[in-house]
């Protein structure tokens, strides 16, 4: 398994690239990633310089209205000859063949890649590998793994995303409640409903509104009997402080079936935060009729 | 202009009977198992071999929802169900699983293949990859303005299908599990509890910020595309679809015939007058039951497009009876009380080919010709005269005053 980090400030780059097989970035379409394009070439250089992996986010959806600025960005990514590219909207699929890019693709749908049959689909398309969603068990994500081995990557850390709209709920809240705040991209806005106490944090930037789920995700203890299965888990760094992604990916590298419990309480006990493993051991099949 | 279809939505084989009376050219469903909307009481084999049959005589069409995000688990009999779709006629499915179009090709050939709104589709590239994957027909993404629906109509052959009305996902279809996290209830296999219509406290850190008198919410005001169909049928669209597969009879009736008379009217004279359209507006509304608006069509969704505090308002029309028989040599009229009336109430009556008479409630009588003066049991059949002709299947709603 490759171990990839998403790297959402530069000045992080050489502190987590020793611990890491590769990095995840992304700019213009993408959601809360902060590298500007210049930094992306920077990266890519000191990347292959240290034969670490660089791989592109692209994981917003596309309108039609900006399809040429997609081509445009295509070319850019073309030009850095990446490792791969994750994307959401299946319309990339088109567009990257123009750029020779067709054999880079990750499909990363967030909560639409949830069997082995959709997966071998996109796999026999030529899609090099998908993530799949976070709502999923452990036992599902075996199953899927056993089905297509080596060929799926995985959020191996971090907050989840539970929802994405093109609709940019806090402009439009702040303009009826006649309120004046600066809240794009902020990364400290958390709904709370008037019925429960989960804290999750939502972000709103050009491309729309993004919420996501107030625990952080880890699987320390399940992801060692994983690795020989997996192609790549992701470190999601998105909410997280600094020092906890250094300490976190030092951690994942060195993770073993052995140290997993000492690792995990490492984290618990020196990065105190809501960890939680998420849908792992939690089915959401329930219907309204129970 | 190309000829369109006006797809509806059924919850059930009575309101699926009643959607291609009033004039749908195709009817979606759900079946038992496979299909999003566990609350609607979706239909056996029986009632779609029945709805088959039904629609043969119309020269209607029907669409199976096949639509949830599947799990592996979730496909167990998918192959025999489709099969069984397809001998018994049905014209297609909806899909979101990438899978069944591979699946179905093999074990059902005779089933169009739908890509559900589910997968957002919304660019013409997006349509192109769909369309090499096997697709027969695209339900493009309810976030595509007018102009960028032309745009994708006129760069493809695939048949396009748009939402032209009712309830809006507030975030990208499929694209949501707020429903899973807040009540373990899988916002795509059919268990969604619409959390993005509950309203929430904003907080900054720790400190509170939105307005306890005005929560924030995500909730999303209802689709009302009717300023929008005829540029839908110019550009070539093959499917203008409601939404609603919860919605009641009245709904079904209501909104499927004012579509119908707007196109038909549209394809007759070429255009719709602004005059025409707020009539058709009007008539929408009689069975509006949350404020509406054009969504993405016009651009972006604005806070206007947004509900705060309310979650439905209500329908503006009590619909109080169906229509199950009626005696012309009578004028007697037989109905099943849907909601409360009385005599002296004024009616409206509307079908597929009854426009809005009214008519004051008279004199009404039981079943043993016993005289009512207050119909409120519903499901009570009632038996009463009519001073015009209506015929099975109208719907009595009562005029405000």
């Amino acid at each position: 398994m490759e171990l990839l980090v998403t790297l959402r400030k530069r000045e992080l780059l050489e502190k987590v690239l020793p611990f890491v097989d590769g990095i995840i970035v992304g700019k213009f379409f993408t959601s809360s990633y902060h590298c500007s394009l210049k930094e992306i070439v920077e990266i890519n250089v000191i990347c292959k310089a240290n034969q670490k992996k660089i791989y592109i986010v692209l994981d917003d959806f596309i309108s039609e209205d900006d399809i040429d600025a997609l081509y445009k960005y295509l070319e850019f990514i073309r030009k850095l000859e990446p490792d791969g590219i994750y994307f959401h909207d299946l319309g990339i699929v088109t567009a990257a063949k123009k750029y020779g890019l067709s054999d880079k693709l990750i499909y990363d749908g967030k909560t639409v890649a949830c069997n082995s049959l959709d997966t071998a689909f996109l796999l026999s398309k030529g899609i090099d590998s998908v993530v799949l969603s976070r709502e999923l068990t452990l036992e599902e994500i075996v199953r899927i793994l056993q089905n297509n081995p080596r060929q799926i990557d995985l959020q191996i850390f971090g907050h989840q995303r539970l929802s994405y709209s093109k609709r940019r709920f806090l402009t439009n809240y702040f303009n009826e409640i006649n309120k004046e705040f600066d809240y794009l991209d902020k990364e400290d806005l958390f709904l709370v409903e008037e019925q429960r106490d989960y804290k999750l944090p939502i972000i709103e930037n050009e491309e729309g509104t993004f919420i996501y789920s107030d625990y952080v995700f880890e699987m320390f203890n399940e992801l060692p009997d994983l690795i020989p299965y997996l192609r790549r888990g992701i470190v999601d760094t998105l909410f997280i402080e600094d020092q906890t992604v250094i300490d976190l990916c030092c951690d994942l590298h060195r993770l073993t079936g052995e140290n997993k419990s000492f690792l995990r309480d490492n984290l618990y006990q020196n990065h105190p935060d809501r960890y939680s493993s998420g849908f792992l051991y939690q089915r959401t099949n329930i219907t309204k009729d129970e | 202009m190309s000829k369109i279809e006006l797809l509806a939505p059924a919850k059930d084989l009575q309101k699926a009977k009643i959607a291609i009376m009033y004039g749908a050219d195709a009817v979606y469903v759900g079946g038992k198992f496979f299909s999003l909307r566990s609350r609607a009481s979706n239909f056996t084999i029986d009632d779609l071999r029945e709805l088959c049959a039904f629609k043969k005589n119309y020269g209607a069409k029907l669409y199976v929802t096949v639509n949830i995000v599947f799990h592996d688990d979730d496909y167990e009999g998918i192959r025999e169900y489709l099969k069984i779709l397809d001998d018994m006629g049905v014209d297609g499915i909806i899909i979101s699983s990438l899978a069944l179009l591979r699946i179905a090709r093999k074990v059902a050939p005779g089933l169009e293949c739908h890509i559900s709104t589910q997968l957002s589709s919304l660019n013409s590239l997006a349509v192109q990859t769909l369309k090499e994957y096997g697709a027969d027909r695209i339900v493009l993404a309810r976030e595509a303005s007018m102009d960028q629906i032309k745009k994708i109509a006129y760069s493809t052959s695939v048949p396009l299908e748009v939402f032209i009305h009712g309830g809006m996902c507030s975030n990208y279809s499929g694209r949501c599990v707020l429903s899973n996290r807040m009540t373990l209830r899988d916002a795509n296999r059919g268990g969604c509890a619409h959390s993005c219509r509950w309203k929430y406290h904003l907080f900054e850190g720790d400190q509170i910020i939105s307005n306890p008198n005005c929560l924030l919410s995500m909730s999303s005001k209802d689709l009302r595309a009717s300023a929008y169909v005829e540029e839908m049928i110019r550009c070539g669209i093959a499917s203008l679809k409601i939404e609603g597969r919860m919605k009641s009879e009245y709904y079904i009736g209501q909104v499927v015939k004012t579509y119908r008379k707007m196109i038909d009217e549209i394809g007759l004279y070429g255009h719709l007058t602004e005059e025409r359209l707020a009539y058709y507006d009007e008539e929408l509304s009689k069975a509006e039951n949350r404020p509406s608006d054009d969504g993405f069509l016009s651009g972006d969704c604005d806070h206007s497009k947004h509900l705060y505090g309310i979650n439905g308002a209500g329908v503006t029309h009590d619909y109080v009876a169906y229509v199950h028989r009626y005696d012309e040599a009578r004028s007697l009229c037989m109905i099943e009380v849907k909601n409360i009336f009385k005599r002296g109430d004024k009616i409206e009556v509307f079908g597929p080919e009854v426009d809005n008479e009214q008519f004051t409630i008279d004199q009404m009588f039981d079943q043993n010709w016993n005289l009512v003066e207050l119909a409120n049991k519903p499901t009570q059949l009632l038996f009463l005269r009519i001073p015009f002709k209506v015929h099975q299947g109208d719907m009595f709603r009562k005029v405000s005053l």
